[in-house]
């Protein structure tokens, strides 16, 4: 079943001659329960398109269905929410609130619906995370590796339809990153939950079912690996 | 390089500039202003000491020959004598020295006074004037600490405004930590940096110095000029402050201001040059908490923008500690001003002006002048217009109180056993008090003794009998019992006694021997005892509570005065005019009053309704001085507020965009900054409240007004206007803020690699 749907994506910064083409054309379709990297150099636009999936930018054209959601639609308060329910996003520099706790941050996609967690899911994410001990503390007593952990387990927090990942190991070391791509992969497996990871990291890509590569704007390659 | 890099941050960051700039224009104002009032002061000080003390700085009893005059007028660093052939004081010929150099002034006089031959002891010095120029002599015992006072007040003010405004500095500084970091990371030493950053500061604080120093000098002056208009210049014994400076001041100013900024910068400055460059690179300026924040209040209450706004508002408390502080204490000190005032009026209207309103509408006071033998009584009588006009005067007395005399009322009372020995002394037989005698002019004695229902005669005393339960401090429901027995008093005399010498001997000691004398004593019948008082302005045993006041006419007092004396220097005149008189009808007697007394009296007059008026203008001058000082604190405040979140925006980008990326909407965000402006608004009255509850309580506690006549005037109207200016203020800033956080682009942000 389609969740992520992309028509004809282009995006373009800037005007006249310091316009930079980001995204050219890009169509692209994802199944709920996907687990899909997309790799590309530095500047190739694999951000770009994770922050239009995201709703965090909005096309110069093209289609993005998420969800059955036309995100083209959405005005700012509406993206905000969409954001906040249908998509949850990892940073490679965690993007946690300093002033909360652990457990503040994970909630806080249901704290601003006004929304209590269902104790059981939380335990259940926070205990697969090994975030148990950590709930009280503040982001900055955390270690690189744990933070990446809480900011995985907002993403989940309100079973969104995609998680989107931008580059999540790529400030991490060996150990931590190969914990966090299992993490993703365990709640890719057990929680069904679709995921669009992007990594410049071939050893990460390589864990995911799916990659594709995009280069100068444009997916060169999707290749589907079992 | 370094110039261009100063020279590029102060172009391109001019929101986190701009606190700066406040900061600075903040410190030299009101360091300016502060020295420009000392200076005032201290100018009024010295005008005063040199009206009623002289200019002089060294003074010599006695008349030197005119060579000798001469003489010490060729001395060095004299500039000046004068000679007074009848003194001052009436104390002889004096010689008035004045020096070029004040500082020889204790070390010249002397040798002058050998050279004219005049004995050391004739020697005076103007020791207030030279203290006001720092020149002290070694006999001069009096603290004189209005110098000093003026130099710690300064010095203190500094080192609050450093701890105030360093932190301006500190977040503009925070901003550029990246580059900091980065600049450290290519090999610039601490002390590169340090003086990196205190250029930028210096670049960025020059033009707020000085004008803030201008603007400090203006409302210097300006405040003297108010101060003349707000509290008058007919007050007795105030003379007009004329605004002035000196270059000195400007010095002095600039010196303090100069230094007060260069610590503030310097304290940020030495710390973040001292920072890693990773770390510097890695935390770049951030608002993050130390701690774990245990607020319950505002999520529970407005949710989770209340608790971000909380905590973001915590983390950058140092940065609005100048405003947090300046609310406080302006909202604080206004509100308590304003209570205090709205007390005090109240107070001063029910004790004064509404209990004497039917007593008196002018009293004329005349010197040197003795009621039995003023021959101006019955002329003020007659004048038109008046429709009584007592003249009396006041004199000391003591008398013994036996045990038998005392009412039964007064012995319950516990009779003399709560009495101070100050005022009241056992003696054989009895205890002595105070027992003053008002002396009124004999038309007025009979007056008074028909409305008390006494037999009018001119040969007795009336005596006041009563006494306030001294049990009761409540001096606003006084309630009062007979003093004396009253019953089987028929014919009775009371013997009146010279007042004691206060020599230092226990109260009546002195004066017990005198007593059966003729001389320091006085036999007077008593024609009644009552409990009414005289159509006079006077308050009765209101600090000696067990005084005996007796009334007696003006020929009674002329026959007994030789034994008993004690008299005041001065007789008054109470005169009450027509019902609803004007203040143009007051000034006319007045003036007709000073007509008749001309060339035969000095006199003082004072009028009820200018009183009323005068007494109004005091306190709404005295609260427009203390209210310009609140206003100004919390001007600072809405400065620090201003600067802040104008300069801030930039530095919480991140923090916003955070929000923004975890689904936070626009209208969430404004929610939050909404809250943050509430906090900032209010929070002064939720911390100042208690405190002025207790405050209020205490003063109506003191002054034993009830809560209800106090809140049927209570300053709600100014308060809730100046909390209004300050929350609309704060408002402001943050609508000004979230224009421009509206702007933000979260996609913009997330390209950013350096959102870390």
């Amino acid at each position: 079943m389609e969740i992520v749907r992309c028509e004809g994506i282009r995006k373009v910064y800037g005007s006249g001659e310091e316009q930079v083409t980001a995204l050219d054309g890009i169509d692209l379709s994802v199944d709920r329960g996907e687990f899909v990297a997309i790799v590309g150099a530095s500047g190739s636009g694999k951000s770009t398109l994770l922050h239009i999936l995201g709703s965090v930018d909005k096309p110069t054209e093209g289609k993005v269905f998420i969800d059955g959601t036309d995100l083209a639609g959405l005005d700012q308060t509406q993206a905000a929410i969409f954001r906040r329910r249908k998509v949850g996003l990892v940073y490679q520099f965690y993007n946690l609130i300093p002033t909360l706790t652990v457990r503040k941050n994970i909630l806080i996609p249901l704290a601003l619906d006004k929304k209590k967690p269902h104790q059981d899911h939380l335990d259940r994410i926070v205990c697969s995370l090994g975030l148990t001990e950590k709930l009280d503390a503040l982001p900055h007593q955390l270690s690189g590796g744990q933070q990446q952990r809480v900011a995985i387990a907002r993403a989940l927090i309100y079973r969104p339809a995609l998680l989107l990942a931008d580059e999540p190991t790529g400030n991490l070391d060996q150990k931590n990153s190969r914990e966090i791509v299992d993490l993703l992969k365990l709640s890719n497996r057990s929680l069904g939950q679709t995921i669009l990871l992007i990594t410049h990291d071939e050893k990460v890509a390589l864990q995911a079912e799916r990659v594709i590569t995009i280069e100068d704007g444009r997916i060169v390659r999707d290749e589907r690996r079992r | 390089m370094w110039r261009a890099y100063i020279a590029d941050h102060v172009k391109n960051d001019r929101s986190s500039s701009l606190s700066v700039k406040i900061s600075a224009l903040i410190a030299a104002l009101l360091l300016s202003l502060l020295c420009g009032l000392f200076y005032n002061a201290w100018k009024y000080e010295v005008e005063r000491i040199q009206l009623e003390e002289g200019s002089w700085h060294s003074r010599i009893t006695g008349k030197p020959a005119r060579e000798d005059i001469e003489a010490i007028k060729d001395l060095a660093h004299v500039k000046e004598v004068i000679v007074d052939e009848k003194g001052e004081q009436g104390e002889g010929p004096t010689v008035d020295i004045y020096f070029d150099d004040m500082r020889v002034t204790f070390s010249h006089t002397p040798l002058i006074a050998e050279l004219t031959g005049v004995p050391p002891e004739k020697i005076l010095y103007n020791y207030p004037l030279l203290a006001m120029y720092l020149v002290r002599g070694g006999e001069d015992r009096a603290p004189r600490l209005v110098f000093p006072l003026f130099l710690l007040i300064t010095a203190l003010a500094s080192a609050s405004l450093v701890t105030i405004i360093h932190n301006a500095f500190a977040v503009s500084m925070n901003a550029k930590l990246r580059q900091i970091g980065i600049l450290s990371s290519i090999g610039a030493t601490p002390a590169q940096i340090r003086a990196c950053l205190l250029r930028e500061a210096a670049a960025l604080c020059v033009l707020p110095l000085l004008t803030g120093t201008w603007i400090g000098i203006a409302g210097s002056m300006g405040m003297i000029a108010l101060s003349n208009i707000l509290l008058g210049n007919d007050i007795p014994g105030r003379h007009r402050a004329v605004p002035g400076y000196h270059p000195l001041v400007l010095l002095l100013t600039v010196l303090v201001t100069v230094l007060t900024v260069w610590i503030s910068a310097w304290l940020p400055a030495r710390r973040l040059s001292r920072r890693t460059p990773l770390d510097a690179i890695k935390n770049a300026g951030e608002l993050r908490l130390e701690r774990r924040a245990r607020g319950y209040l505002l999520p529970r209450l407005l949710g989770v923008e209340g608790e971000l706004a909380g905590n973001a508002l915590k983390a950058q408390r140092k940065a609005l500690r100048t405003a947090s502080l300046a609310f406080v204490t302006s909202f604080l000190a206004f509100t308590v001003m304003e209570c205090f005032f709205t007390l005090s009026k109240i107070s001063t209207r029910e004790t004064y002006f509404e209990r004497y309103q039917d007593v008196w509408d002018v009293m004329v006071t005349v010197e040197d002048a003795e009621v039995d033998t003023f021959g101006e009584t019955e002329a003020v009588q007659a004048l038109s217009g008046v429709e009584s006009a007592i003249v009396y005067q006041k004199a000391a007395a003591e008398r013994i109180v036996t045990e038998e005399e005392m009412s039964s009322e007064m012995k319950a009372l516990g009779g003399f056993s709560h009495a101070s020995k100050t005022f009241v002394g056992p003696v054989e037989g009895g205890w002595l008090v105070n027992a003053p005698i008002l002396i009124l002019d004999d038309r007025s004695f009979l007056a008074y003794c028909e409305q008390i229902g006494a037999e009018p005669r001119l040969d007795g005393a009336v005596l006041l009998n009563r006494i306030r339960d001294v049990t009761d401090p409540d001096f606003r429901h006084a309630e009062y019992v007979p003093y004396l027995k009253t019953s089987g008093t028929g014919g009775k005399t009371v013997s009146v006694l010279r007042p004691s010498d206060g020599d230092g001997a226990p109260y009546g000691q002195a004066a017990v021997p005198n007593h059966g004398k003729d001389e320091g004593a006085a036999e007077i019948p008593v024609l009644a005892y009552t409990d009414k008082v005289p159509a006079l302005r006077e308050g009765y045993a209101t600090i000696d509570y067990y005084e005996l006041v007796h009334f007696i006419p003006a020929s009674l007092w002329k026959a007994v005065k030789g034994r008993l004396g004690g008299m005041e220097a001065e007789l008054s005149i109470c005169i009450r005019g027509r019902e609803g008189v004007t203040q143009e009808e007051l000034d006319r007697l007045q003036e007709e009053i000073r007509q008749l007394m001309d060339g035969k009296y000095a006199i003082g007059c004072e009028d009820r309704i200018r009183g009323y008026a005068t007494n109004n203008k005091q306190i709404q001058g005295m609260m427009a001085v203390f209210g310009g000082f609140c206003i100004l604190l919390a001007v600072i405040g809405v400065g620090n507020v201003f600067a802040h979140t104008s300069g801030s925006v930039r530095q919480r980008e991140r923090e916003f965009a955070r929000y923004m990326s975890v689904g936070m909407t626009p209208e969430g965000l404004q929610k939050m900054f909404c809250i943050e402006a509430a906090i900032i608004a209010l929070r002064p009255v939720l911390i100042s409240l208690p405190l002025v509850v207790v405050a209020v309580g205490w003063m109506l506690k003191a002054s034993y007004l009830e809560v209800g006549v106090f809140m049927a005037e209570a300053p709600l109207v100014p308060v809730g206007l100046f909390l209004l200016a300050i929350a609309g203020s704060v408002a402001l800033a943050y609508h000004l803020a979230w224009r421009k956080v509206r702007r933000i682009s979260l996609a913009k942000i997330l390209r950013d690699d350096t959102m870390l």
